[in-house]
Order: C-alpha cells, then sequence, then structure tokens
C-alpha cells in the first residue's frame, strides 16, 4: 500500500500537469482514473462476425453490469464474477477512430534497418552512450567525465562529504573477523549517524577492510534511510516514546528549553545530529550502539505532532488539549 | 493525461489469444477481478478491462515519450526475445533481451562499470588492436566481448536509469520488478492469471506464454512511444 502511493507520487511527478485524482487510494490497485462522458461502448456496439462463446458470456457483463460509478448505474440481476468495484469512475469508452487513421504496420514487418541506420537513430536520441561508435560524429567517450566522478580517486571524493548540507559522526568504528581456512580475515565495521541539524537523521553501516572507505559506506547507507524528527519550536520533542529495536530498548523524553541533550552513546549522537537541543534519554536494555541508535530511530518515527493527530483524527486541534 | 485512439480491437485481441490465461490450478486469487471465465480447466480474462488498461498504457507511455522520457523493455523468454529485441529497436527504447542480471538498476554504478568496459572493448576492436594481441587473449577479450554483448547489448545507450520499464513477464522477470520497485520506477506489466497485479504500477491482464499476444501488446505500446517521440521532436 504504501508502494502503491510512492508509485502514484512518482507517476505524478513524471506528470505534473496530469489530471489523477487522487481519491481512490483505498483500493490496492493505484489505477489512473479517467473522467469520461458516460456514452455507448463503441467496440462493443458493432456486431462482430466472430462470436466466439467468451465474448457471448462476456457481453452481458461489460453492456449491463457497469457497476462502475457512472451516473447510469444499472444494477444487473446476474452476479458478474467480477468484483467491479475495484473500478472507479466512468466505463471504459475509448475514443472514436479519428478519420484517417491508419493502422501501424507491426514492428515484425519491413526489413531489418542496417547497423549504421540504427546507431545513428540511437544516436540523435541518446547521444553516442556506450555503444563505442559514432555515426553523427559525437565524441564517444562523453561518458567518461559524466561518471568519473564518483569512482574518483584521490583526492576528488572528497566532494560528496560536504555538498548535501549533512553532517557526518562516526558513532563506533569495530574490528571484525571471519575466521576462514587460511587464518583470519578482517574488517572494519563503521556505524555512523548523518543528520543536518534541522531534523533529518539517519544511520548507517558499512564494512570494508580498511576503516575509511567502511566510514564511507556507512555514510552512504545512512543517507539511503533519512527520518525526519518532528520537533517543537523549543527544538524538542512534542511527547514522550520508547523504541525498541532487537534487544535495545531507549526512552525519549521532552525537556524544557535550557536542559541540553541528556542521553548517553548512540542515543546522544542520533539527537544531536537531528538537531533536538533538549531532550532526555535511557538506554535501557541492551548497550549495543548500533541497535540503540536504530531503536531512537523507532522511538522517534513514533512520534506525531498535534497537526498530524489532529488531521487523522478528523478533529480540530483544540480538541486534543482538553 | 490526453487519451487518444490506440487502435484496440477486442476481435484482434482474441485472434491474438490474450485472453487465454494459464490453468485454474496455477492462478492468483488476485487476479480475480480481471477473470471473465473458465473453459477447459483455463482461466479466461476480461477483454474489455484488458483493452481499458491496455489504453491506459498507452496514454502514459505516449505522454512520457512526448517529455523524452526513457524506456527499457524487459523480456527474457526464448520465445518473446526476438520481439522484444525487435520492438524496442522500432520504438528506439532500451531494452533487455537475455538474462537480466540481478542488481541492473539497483546496482547502477557497477553496470555502468560493465558498460564501460563494453564500450572499450568496442573501440579496441574497431581500431583493430585485438588482432595486435596474442591469440590468447584477443580470443579471451572475444568472448568477454560476446558475453557484454549479449547481456548489455541493449542498453549501451543507456545513460541513467529509465523513467519507465515495460516487463513482458511478471513471473519470469520477478527480479527486475523488484528492482523497479525499490528503486522507484514507474512499470507497465503484462500480467496473466498466475501474477499479482498489484506490484506494477499499470498491469495489463493478457496472456504471457503466446507469441501473437505478446506481439499484439508490445505492437500498441511501440506505437505509441513512436507517436509520443514524433510529437517530442517536433515540440520539444
Amino acid at each position: 500500500m504504501a508502494t502503491a502511493t510512492a508509485f502514484s507520487a512518482h507517476l505524478s511527478s513524471l506528470f505534473p500537469f496530469s489530471t489523477q485524482s487522487h481519491s481512490h487510494r483505498f483500493h490496492l490497485h493505484c489505477r489512473l482514473s479517467l473522467s469520461t462522458k458516460p456514452s455507448k461502448l463503441l467496440l462493443l456496439s458493432s456486431p462482430t462476425p466472430i462470436l466466439k462463446r467468451a465474448i457471448i458470456r462476456a457481453q452481458p457483463e461489460e453492456s449491463d453490469t457497469f457497476l462502475f460509478t457512472g451516473d447510469e448505474v444499472s444494477v444487473s440481476a446476474e452476479p458478474a464474477p467480477v468484483s467491479d468495484s475495484a473500478f472507479e469512475g466512468a466505463p471504459f469508452v475509448p475514443p472514436s477512430r479519428p478519420e484517417g487513421f491508419v493502422a501501424p504496420s507491426s514492428f515484425d514487418d519491413g526489413p531489418l534497418e542496417t547497423e549504421d541506420e540504427l546507431a545513428a537513430a540511437y544516436e540523435e536520441v541518446y547521444g553516442p552512450a556506450y555503444s563505442g561508435v559514432s555515426v553523427l560524429g559525437n565524441d564517444i567517450y562523453v561518458m567518461d567525465s559524466k561518471v568519473k566522478k564518483i569512482t574518483g580517486f584521490g583526492s576528488k571524493t572528497k566532494k560528496e562529504k560536504v555538498k548535501d548540507g549533512f553532517e557526518e559522526r562516526v558513532v563506533q568504528v569495530r574490528r571484525v573477523t571471519k575466521v576462514v581456512k587460511g587464518g583470519k580475515q578482517l574488517h572494519f565495521r563503521a556505524i555512523v549517524v548523518v543528520g543536518d541539524k534541522k531534523g533529518q537523521v539517519g544511520v548507517g553501516v558499512g564494512k570494508a577492510k580498511e576503516v575509511i572507505s567502511a566510514v564511507q559506506k556507512s555514510a552512504v547507507n545512512a543517507r539511503r534511510n533519512i527520518i525526519t524528527v518532528p520537533m517543537t519550536k523549543y527544538l524538542t520533542f512534542p511527547h514522550r516514546s520508547d523504541g525498541d529495536y532487537g534487544a535495545a530498548k531507549v526512552m525519549l523524553r521532552p525537556a524544557s528549553p535550557g536542559t541540553g541533550v541528556i542521553a548517553g552513546g548512540a542515543v546522544r549522537i542520533v539527537l544531536e545530529m537531528a538537531g533536538v537541543e533538549n531532550a532526555l534519554g535511557k538506554q535501557l536494555g541492551s548497550n549495543n550502539a548500533l541497535n540503540n541508535a536504530r531503536a531512537t530511530v523507532v522511538a522517534v518515527e513514533k512520534m506525531r505532532q498535534f497537526q498530524q493527530v489532529a488531521e487523522d483524527r478528523g478533529i480540530p486541534m483544540e480538541e486534543l488539549w482538553k | 493525461m490526453t487519451r487518444r485512439y490506440w487502435n484496440i480491437h477486442l476481435e484482434e485481441m482474441m485472434e491474438a489469444g490474450v485472453h487465454f490465461g494459464h490453468g485454474t490450478r496455477k492462478w492468483n486469487p488476485r487476479m480475480a477481478p480481471y477473470i471473465s471465465a473458465k473453459r477447459k480447466g483455463i482461466h479466461i480474462t476480461n477483454l474489455t478491462k484488458t483493452a481499458r488498461f491496455l489504453s491506459e498504457a498507452c496514454d502514459l507511455v505516449f505522454d512520457a515519450a512526448s517529455r523524452g522520457k526513457q524506456f527499457l523493455i524487459v523480456g527474457t523468454k526464448n520465445k518473446a526475445a526476438d520481439l522484444v529485441a525487435r520492438a524496442a529497436i522500432k520504438a528506439r527504447c532500451h531494452y533487455v533481451n537475455k538474462k537480466w542480471l540481478g542488481g541492473m538498476l539497483t546496482n547502477w554504478s557497477t553496470t555502468e562499470t560493465r558498460l564501460h568496459k563494453f564500450r572499450d572493448l568496442r573501440t579496441e576492436q574497431k581500431t583493430g588492436k585485438l588482432n595486435r594481441l596474442p591469440k590468447r587473449d584477443a580470443a579471451i577479450l572475444k568472448r568477454e566481448l560476446s558475453h557484454l554483448q549479449t547481456y548489455l547489448g541493449g542498453i549501451k545507450y543507456m545513460t541513467g536509469l529509465p523513467d519507465i520499464v515495460i516487463i513482458v513477464d511478471q513471473q519470469e522477470q520477478y527480479t527486475a520488478l523488484r528492482e523497479c520497485i525499490t528503486s522507484g520506477i514507474p512499470t507497465i506489466c503484462l500480467i496473466d492469471t498466475n501474477c499479482d497485479p498489484d506490484l506494477a504500477d499499470i498491469s495489463i491482464p493478457a496472456n504471457d506464454d503466446a507469441i501473437a499476444s505478446i506481439r499484439l501488446i508490445l505492437n500498441k505500446l511501440v506505437f505509441a512511444i513512436c507517436e509520443g517521440r514524433s510529437s517530442y521532436i517536433r515540440n520539444p
């Protein structure tokens, strides 16, 4: 369900001017609803010479049982085997055939184009990219300049750190071992908390053979799971909450301004990177740094602002304070 | 999104056998809304719903193409491999013909490394450097080049993640679908009676076994892409 809404958000980001209505979220299917004038279904109005049984069986459904919420809802007597309630909006009315419409030939027909023609056509649309040949005279190595930045050795990769405004803090770096036949293989596991001090934090883990690359990997991982911390104007939480992850249990409590962050280890770092100024936190349960960091994230995700609760419950905010 | 006429006729879909599903034992109950009947142990999909979804998909694809978005067609069934390649070539899209390598989209940086290697190998082959190497090395490089050609040949013009992905068979391309979901790329998928319609963004209930039905649906989509592209070229 969450993914469906994410998709529609993506689809709507692709088409910012589309006329999608977002009214039917409670369906698992993410359908684009079409607003059409209810008119006769043109496809079925023409009697087809090939009357197979399926059409005869299917026809009564389409012509009569339009349980779509059109204006003329005719609830048919026969039980439709399909749950038409899955569809909102008017029944499917395809647009009429415009005059002079030439049915295009199948892509299979016609001679296969020569390689050069294909290369030219593709290059027109996309540029030479990774094809290695350039029919239109573009530079073949054009992708190098775009990609090299990421995998650059030396000092070039430092640019990434400061660019997106996130600060990183290493919570813990541990040396972990894997025992194989030849001996012990050592890796470093880094736990990094990434945050701007304005309410966004993320916790990430990364393993590598060297400390620096482990820290980088974990920073990349942290940027991928970022949450927002709901904060009041005094830079503290709206209410108490506790979260647990694994065996680590963390209790968070808001505090009056001037208190500062009173919490231990991983919890303190997460709250500081979030920009929370006044809070109390306690690790009940295990002392594992990673799990405690994740538990604070869980606890923070559980928190709701007054605004959100009022919206969810559909009541004005004043009711909440009674 | 403007709705256009896509020349979708129920008769031609029936001729192509789009309405046949898989056996009744193998169905996915979530497909119940799209199944209209059961005949001789095979589910029959409701063709009007197919037509509706197909026209919606064509509209979406036309709109995307008219904004200059990039498409990727994925289909690895050996029956459909040729079709997919030709359809994508006709529409000037990227395609994945042979096995979908895991992480093609989610691990795009590594795929890019492979594409770099592919490009370098091709330039070397063109300039004739391979002939100057000893036979064994040349043979190894040629083998690698042919491998890269089969797996990455369709995406060698892809500069970044695609904007819309069209998947031909959901059961077979499950990894591809999963990757698109995690990367947040909208998908259009051909769904059969044993597939899950909630995974893809637009799922077209159709027959994924018959070549004729795949060809028909790809035809419509490719036509839509071409139209969109031409309108993009006219006014970018």
